[in-house]
């Protein structure tokens, strides 16, 4: 291996350095004995280094792959997700650091590198990971910089300053790619999917799991309102209805459970100026879209279903951005048919005897259904119910012991218990899920709406009014649904108690707050103009900017910012100042040479002045004393400057200057 | 030169080809003693690692695609243009270089000349990882890192008697990405001159007192004083006059030649009948015997001779003499 082909210490810090920052990360996603092999990679790595280990052979290193394999094999349970994949690229990494022997194997680890950084983003493209990125990519420029240093043997920063220098020069052009490079639908179905646990409200519920999903303060979904934000206690989030109940759960009906003549939405008459607003829904890997009833989408990609929700076709892998339109009053299904009757009456054969009797018993002191309703409510409000984020477990004929022994629980158990009440006593009713309420931003007017804000209530069908929306929540705890969830079980302290850390906890702190909430208006830019650039905001982006597109005005801006960019860079970069700069009497005394190469007299390097004088004035005698005396004005300027008077000075200045406009027009002698 | 040979395999139209792009870049890039790096000059193209990286690049665009993800096309973007600007610093690395030939350091054939060229900066900005080598000789890598030149010698086997040319010297830089390779070819104008091989033949001794004028050799060991002249480098200790210089004279050396003949002809003739180079390589070795030995010698070659003389200067003179004799205009 030739000195060209080592690989600088410098540049074996930086990889070392990148190393450990490009895994950081990941580190949730990988099993711990990943970040062991980081460890040794670096240690063995730096020992060959000082020269105390050798490189392993071929035996060790074919063993090592196969361990790293079968280690990420046995952690995952499989190859194929995006988790092992990254695991597996990462391993890769690390392994190739220790036999890391020439330049040759350094470029595979850096483009590797470069590789890791994007996959980062297939799982987030948060603005701090964004950031945290940049400052990868530039840690990897830089191992690359160091990489063609040679005799670099202490570490150094120098290479550091040029990765970024080059980087950022590098910059405006990839806004211009970024906004121009068509954005094409996926070339093939990506076989290599992420595992990513589900979030959000799933589409079956028990007891306890809404409660539990309220332990989370990462944010579901941020949704931005023309003009004014309905009250929060009006904001019901509806992403699932929840139409059956077996084995003591209630899921919504699948698809080849609902009738073929039932599966498209009757028809809504729709009155009045309706609400218009748009929802960035984080990934959930799931298909619903939240709204607010009654909403309306006519975006491509977003469907509607009997129970009037909004829905996905496609899982959500990414964050998702729709707009919706809603008329809260509108009636929906003022007509039901017998088999929708028949679903929303379902009951389970058995169960919960006493609180069917307790139903048919005050369905028959009430007057009409809408009383019944109200005596219920009323119940929930008057005995002694309590709204707790701990609720105890409820074992068989659940809402038995919820409405006798324990009542203790949270919206789930109200809605789970005023529902089968309602359909014993024989009035269609379901279980809706979704969110309530939402954090109004200040700083851009969004709604914020987090995991804790998860809710259950329930929609009654009344003859005349069609569903009705009913709380149960809202007679046990009216402030969760005016104020919140943390002002509900303020008593309690139960808000967010797993997550001591989470910025929410401090919304008392008004720095922290604000801090806190002109971060998260930065997101909702971030998510709606950068993350969520799509083929059809490129497209409006462009016609605003450039008017109709084709082919030559492309590249007419694509060549247009190109100069623009590289010109400037260019010009800095090769004009620097020169190592020895000329003196402005130097460089007149150049001209004056230059004048006589012109006349056939070439000063020889080493000539002095007056050697060159004389040997000019010999071959062309007609200009000698002209010669002489410019020669004689440059000596007297150059070597006895200190004794001349300013005055004196300038004049002989003057001088040589009228003698160069002389020789100017001198011509070559025949 | 080196291309040619390479090419002689190769079929005629490659080699066609390539006489015509040597005459090309011959035209373009003249000989010269100094040459500075300009537009001109100098030559990119994506290395072997850029197109590795064209390969990593394609894979990432691939998985933006795929993933309709933004950040991953921003980052493949990024890096896309990074290669572009990459070409403005590489090329920026080799511009407004000078390039100096100093000397090229005569040798014998079989031997390595020295070949010492200077590198010269004209701009403020620091040079890294500048590669340089003529087609056979060593290579050598070297920064121009806060200092304004640098000097470098390269060491290539010579050949034949004469003037050897080592060709265009190459110098390149892949700095600072190895993306891509930024070279330049110069003619630097700088030979090195290679003198006959020595052979030793039989006695001398029979051969020159053919001559009219006749060389008697001088017999080692009967060595008396015959008088002082001025010091010159290289005389031994044994031989210094020290009693000049306690005096306060010039440095004088005693000389011992009592039966030597002071001028001592090596003469084209002294070897009948045989084949010029073989002849050439027979007086070189006598040179170098006599400059070994301290005689004062002189060379005689059909259409010049060289008044007896001895020490490095004249030493050169007359090997040059046999190096260039029937071959004297440095190839082109």
């Amino acid at each position: 291996m030739n000195a060209q082909q080592q690989i600088p210490r410098n540049a074996l810090v930086w990889m070392i350095i990148s190393l450990f920052t490009l895994a950081a990360p990941h580190v949730t996603r990988l099993p711990v004995w990943v970040l062991a092999v980081y460890g040794v990679a670096a240690l063995w790595r730096s020992m060959v280094y000082r020269g105390r280990w050798s490189f392993p052979g071929r035996l060790v290193k074919l063993a090592l792959i196969l361990c790293a394999c079968g280690g990420i094999y046995a952690s995952y349970g499989n190859m194929l997700g995006l988790e092992p994949t990254v695991a597996l690229l990462l391993t890769a990494f690390a392994l190739k650091l220790i036999e890391l022997a020439g330049r040759k194997d350094a470029y595979v680890l850096l483009f590797l590198g470069y590789f890791i950084c994007i996959t980062e983003f297939l799982f987030s493209q948060d603005l701090l990971i964004v950031l945290y990125s940049v400052l990868n990519t530039t840690l990897i420029t830089t191992a690359l910089v160091a990489l063609h240093q040679p005799d670099q043997h202490r570490f150094n920063h120098g290479s550091l300053r040029l990765a970024a220098v080059m980087l950022a020069q590098a910059f405006p052009l990839m806004l211009v790619l970024f906004f121009l490079f068509p954005r094409i639908g996926p070339l093939w179905s990506v076989p290599i999917k992420r595992h990513t646990a589900k979030t959000g409200v799933s589409d079956v519920m028990q007891p306890g799991d809404i409660s539990h999903l309220s332990q989370s303060d990462e944010v579901a979904f941020r949704a931005q309102f023309q003009g004014e934000i309905p009250p929060r206690s009006q904001l019901y989030w509806r992403g699932l209805v929840f139409s059956r109940l077996a084995d003591g759960a209630w899921r919504r009906l699948r698809n080849y459970e609902v009738a073929p003549n039932e599966r498209r939405p009757a028809p809504v008459t729709t009155g009045g100026e309706p609400l218009r607003y748009s929802v960035i829904l984080n990934p959930t890997q799931q298909h619903w879209l939240y709204s607010l009833r009654y909403a309306e989408s006519g975006q491509a990609g977003v469907m509607a279903t009997a129970d009037y929700l909004l829905y996905s076709p496609v899982e959500l892998e990414d964050q998702y951005r729709y707009h919706a339109r809603s008329w809260p009053d509108a009636v929906l299904e003022p007509e039901l048919s017998d088999w929708r009757r028949r679903t929303e009456l379902q009951l389970p054969k058995g169960g919960n005897p006493r609180t069917r009797q307790l139903a048919l018993d005050m369905r028959a002191a009430s007057a009409s259904a809408a009383a019944f309703v109200g005596a219920v409510l009323a119940m929930f409000t008057h005995q002694p119910f309590v709204y707790t984020l701990q609720p105890p477990r409820l074992g068989t004929d659940p809402m038995d012991r919820f409405l006798f022994q324990t009542r203790r629980g949270f919206c789930e158990h109200y809605a789970y218990a005023f529902v089968v009440m309602m359909r014993a006593a024989g009035v269609p009713a379901r279980v809706v899920a979704g969110y309530q309420g939402g954090e109004v931003n200040p700083v851009n007017r969004t709604v914020i709406v987090h995991q804790f804000d998860a809710h259950a209530w329930a929609e009654i069908w009344l003859r005349g009014r069609g569903w009705v929306r009913v709380d149960p929540t809202a007679a046990v705890a009216p402030e969760r649904i005016e104020l919140g969830l943390e002002q509900a079980v303020a008593t309690e302290g139960s808000f967010l108690a797993d997550s001591p850390l989470s910025p929410l906890r401090y919304r008392g702190i008004s720095w922290l707050n604000s801090l806190r909430l002109r971060y998260d208006a930065l997101t909702y830019q971030w998510q709606s103009w950068v993350v969520g650039f799509n083929s059809e905001r490129q497209y409006r982006v462009l016609q605003k900017l450039f008017g109709q597109l084709d082919a030559s005005k492309l590249m007419l801006i694509l060549l247009g910012s190109g100069a623009l960019v590289l010109v400037p860079v260019a010009g800095s970069l090769l004009a620097r100042r020169r190592v020895h700069p000329l003196s402005p009497l130097d460089h007149t005394y150049l001209t004056f040479c230059d004048r006589l190469s012109r006349l056939g007299v070439v000063r020889n390097p080493g000539e002095g002045p007056a050697a060159f004088a004389e040997r000019a004035a010999q071959a062309l005698p007609h200009w000698a004393p002209l010669l002489q005396r410019l020669t004689g004005i440059y000596c007297e300027l150059a070597y006895a400057d200190a004794n001349l008077s300013p005055t004196r000075s300038t004049q002989l200045k003057r001088e040589f200057k009228r003698g160069l406009r002389r020789l100017k027009r001198a011509r070559r002698p025949r | 030169m080196q291309v040619l040979q390479k090419s002689d395999v190769k079929t005629g139209l490659r080699h066609r080809l390539q006489q015509r792009f040597q005459a090309w870049v011959k035209r373009r890039l003249p000989p010269a003693r100094s040459v500075t790096l300009d537009q001109r000059r100098i030559f990119i193209f994506p290395s072997r690692v850029g197109f590795l990286f064209f390969l990593c690049l394609l894979v990432m665009l691939l998985t933006a695609i795929n993933y309709q993800n933004n950040m991953s096309f921003a980052l493949t973007f990024l890096l896309t243009t990074l290669f572009v600007i990459a070409i403005l610093h590489t090329y920026a690395n080799l511009s407004g270089l000078t390039i100096h030939a100093v000397r090229a350091k005569p040798t014998f054939p079989g031997q390595r000349s020295e070949f010492d060229i200077r590198l010269e900066r004209s701009r403020q900005r620091d040079h890294y990882g500048l590669r340089l080598a003529w087609p056979e000789s060593t290579e050598c890598v070297v920064n121009l890192v806060q200092t304004d030149s640098i000097e470098v010698r390269l060491l290539t086997a010579v050949g034949r008697r004469g003037w050897y040319s080592p060709g265009r010297l190459l110098l390149e830089t892949t700095y600072p990405l190895g993306l891509l390779r930024c070279w330049t070819w110069v003619d630097l104008d700088l030979h090195a001159l290679v003198y006959p091989q020595p052979l030793p033949s039989a006695d001398l001794a029979g051969l020159a007192t053919q001559r009219p004028g006749g060389a008697v050799l001088p017999i080692n060991g009967n060595d008396d004083f015959y008088g002082l002249r001025n010091y010159r480098p290289g005389d031994s200790l044994r031989q210094l006059h020290w009693k000049s210089l306690a005096k306060g004279q010039a440095l004088q050396s005693k000389q011992y030649t009592a039966y030597a003949e002071r001028n001592l002809w090596l003469d084209w003739d002294m070897f009948p009948g045989v084949e010029t180079e073989q002849r050439l390589s027979h007086l070189c070795y006598w040179v170098l015997a006599f400059e070994r030995r301290r005689y004062e010698y002189g060379l005689r070659l059909p259409g010049q001779s060289i008044e007896p003389g001895t020490g490095e200067q004249h030493l050169e003179q007359v090997l040059t003499a046999l190096a260039l004799y029937q071959d004297g205009s440095p190839p082109r």
